[in-house]
C-alpha cells in the first residue's frame, strides 16, 4: 500500500517544487524590476542635482565685542579724564557676508557688503578673470595692493588682536579700477606681483585724503603696485614692496597739480619652532603729498601750508603652542607696537604710538575669542594758530571680542 | 592735449608690456624638483598659515572648496599648481 503511494507522492513533490521555483523566479523578476526603477530614479535625481559649471556660496565674517576705556587729555598741564564703555564696541563691530559666484574655473565674482560703525557699506565688489597661469585680471571696486595688512590680515577672525594698527589700513584705499596680479615659482623661491590702475585718492581742504570715489576728480589715474618675494621654499618668509602714485588735486582747482606718492614695506614670517608656532608681521607706510596752500579754518581770507608727510608702522609678534594639550594649544599670545605720525603744523598733526597685547582662544580654526588691552599715546603736533588741540592724549582700552568666519 | 594723450598711451603701453613680460617670464621659470614634489597637504600647511589657521577639510563641500580656492588665490597670490594641489587635498 505504501509502495503504491510512493510514486504519486514524488510526482506531487516535483509539481510543488516546480511551482515554487516559478513563483520564486517571478518574485525575483518583480524585485529586480523595482530595484532597477529605484536606481533609475536615483540616477535621475543625481543628474538633476549635478553641480554644473557655476557655483554660488556665502562666506564672510562677523565680529562683535565690548570695549571699556579711560582717556586723559592734557593741555597746559590741565588734565581732563573721560571714561566709557560700549557693548558692542561700535568701532570694532562688523557683520560682513561675502557673496562668491564662480563661473566655471576662470571667473569669480566677489561682493562683500558690510554692516559696521559706518552703517551699511561695501568692502569690495569685483570680477576676477583667471586669464592664464600667473595672471588674474580684476575689475570693479577692490582693496588696492598697498602693503599686505588691509588685503590679507584685517579680518577679525584672522587678526590676533581686537584692533587694527592705526593708520595702516586707513592708508590703503579701496578704489574703483582694474588690476592684474599673479604668483609664480622662481626655482625654489616664489614671487608675486599686483598692479592696479584706479581713480585714486582725492585731496581734501585740510590736506587729508579720501578714497573710494566712484567719480574721479581729475583726468589722472593712480597706479598702485606691490611686488612680493618669498625667498624660502617653505614660504615661511614674505617681503613686500609697494608704491602708489597719482595726482590727488581737483581738476581746475589751485591744487590740481598736487601729487600723492606713497610707499609701503611689509614682512611676514611664520614658522614652527617646537613647541610654538611663531608669527611675525610688520609694515611701514610712507605718504607724501605735494606742498599746496590750504584755506585757514579760522580766517578764510588767509592760507597756510605744511609738509604733508605721514608715516605709519607696526610690528607684531604672536606665539601659539603646538603639540600640547587641547586647551593650551588653542591659546595664542600676541603683542604689537604701532606708530602713526601725521603732518605737523596742520589741523590734524599728531605723533602717536600704541602698545597692544592680547590673548586669543581659538574655538576652531576660524572662530576666536579675544581679550586685548591697548595703551595709546598721542602728542599733538597740530598748529595752535589754526585752532587745533595741541595737548597730549592717553587712552587705555580693554577689549573683549568674538569673531567668526561665516 | 596731444602730449597728454601720448603720455597716457605710453603709460598704458608700459603697464601692458610689464605684465606681458612678467607673465612670459614667470611661465618660463623652472620649478625646483623639491618644490614640484610637494603634496597638497604640505602646501596647505605652508601657505594657509601665512595669514590664518589651516582650515579643516571638512569645513566646506568639494564644490565650495573650488570656489574658495579661487578666492584665496587672489589674496595669497598662489600659483595655479599650488591652488590645484591644495584644493584637491581639501576635497578628499
Amino acid at each position: 500500500m505504501r509502495k503504491q503511494n510512493f510514486i504519486p507522492n514524488i510526482f506531487v513533490c516535483l509539481v510543488w517544487f516546480f511551482l515554487f521555483q516559478y513563483k520564486a523566479n517571478a518574485q525575483q523578476t518583480v524585485v529586480d524590476s523595482a530595484l532597477l526603477d529605484r536606481v533609475a530614479a536615483l540616477e535621475k535625481q543625481a543628474a538633476e542635482k549635478r553641480s554644473g559649471e557655476d557655483h554660488f556660496m556665502v562666506a564672510g565674517l562677523a565680529t562683535i565685542g565690548f570695549a571699556s576705556y579711560k582717556t586723559t587729555n592734557t593741555l597746559n598741564n590741565v588734565a581732563t579724564i573721560s571714561k566709557g564703555n560700549s557693548f558692542p564696541d561700535a568701532n570694532h563691530f562688523e557683520f560682513s557676508p561675502m557673496l562668491l559666484w564662480r563661473h566655471g574655473k576662470n571667473f569669480l565674482l566677489e561682493f562683500e557688503p558690510s554692516f559696521n560703525n559706518n552703517g551699511l557699506s561695501v568692502n569690495w565688489a569685483d570680477v576676477s578673470w583667471f586669464a592664464a597661469p600667473g595672471l588674474i585680471v580684476r575689475a570693479g571696486y577692490f582693496v588696492l595692493p598697498f602693503g599686505s595688512y588691509a588685503k590679507r590680515l584685517a579680518a577679525g577672525w584672522i587678526n590676533k588682536l581686537a584692533t587694527d594698527p592705526m593708520g595702516i589700513a586707513g592708508m590703503t584705499p579701496t578704489d574703483y579700477g582694474v588690476e592684474a596680479e599673479g604668483g609664480f615659482q622662481l626655482g625654489s623661491m616664489k614671487m608675486n606681483y599686483d598692479v592696479a590702475l584706479s581713480n585714486g585718492n582725492q585731496l581734501q581742504t585740510d590736506g587729508t585724503l579720501t578714497s573710494g570715489n566712484i567719480t574721479d576728480n581729475n583726468k589722472n589715474k593712480t597706479i598702485t603696485a606691490r611686488l612680493g618675494l618669498l625667498p624660502f621654499s617653505n614660504s615661511s618668509l614674505e617681503i613686500g614692496v609697494s608704491g602708489m602714485f597719482g595726482k590727488v588735486g581737483d581738476q581746475g582747482s589751485v591744487t590740481q597739480h598736487a601729487k600723492g606718492n606713497s610707499y609701503a614695506f611689509d614682512l611676514s614670517y611664520v614658522k614652527h619652532f617646537n613647541p610654538v608656532l611663531l608669527n611675525v608681521k610688520a609694515q611701514y607706510n610712507i605718504q607724501d603729498i605735494s606742498d599746496v596752500d590750504y584755506v585757514s579754518p579760522v580766517d578764510t581770507t588767509q592760507t597756510y601750508t605744511f609738509n604733508n608727510h605721514t608715516t605709519a608702522s607696526f610690528a607684531q609678534c604672536s606665539v601659539r603652542p603646538v603639540n600640547v594639550s587641547s586647551f593650551v594649544k588653542n591659546l595664542e599670545l600676541a603683542g604689537r607696537y604701532t606708530t602713526y605720525n601725521t603732518p605737523g603744523n596742520s589741523t590734524f598733526g599728531s605723533d602717536q604710538h600704541s602698545v597692544t597685547v592680547g590673548l586669543s582662544y581659538w574655538l576652531n580654526w576660524r572662530t576666536v575669542f579675544k581679550v586685548t588691552y591697548e595703551s595709546y599715546t598721542g602728542n599733538s603736533t597740530a598748529s595752535k594758530t589754526l585752532g587745533a588741540f595741541t595737548g597730549k592724549t592717553v587712552t587705555n582700552t580693554l577689549f573683549v571680542q568674538f569673531s567668526i568666519q561665516l | 592735449m596731444k602730449r597728454f594723450q601720448l603720455q597716457k598711451i605710453q603709460t598704458l603701453t608700459a603697464i601692458l608690456s610689464f605684465i606681458t613680460v612678467a607673465v612670459l617670464f614667470m611661465n618660463s621659470c623652472k620649478v625646483s624638483q623639491k618644490v614640484a614634489a610637494k603634496s597638497g597637504a604640505q602646501l596647505w600647511t605652508e601657505n594657509c598659515q601665512r595669514c590664518h589657521n589651516t582650515p579643516s577639510p571638512s569645513t566646506f563641500s568639494p564644490e565650495q572648496w573650488e570656489t574658495i580656492g579661487l578666492h584665496m588665490q587672489t589674496r595669497a597670490l598662489l600659483t595655479n599648481t599650488e591652488r590645484d594641489k591644495i584644493i584637491e587635498f581639501l576635497k578628499q
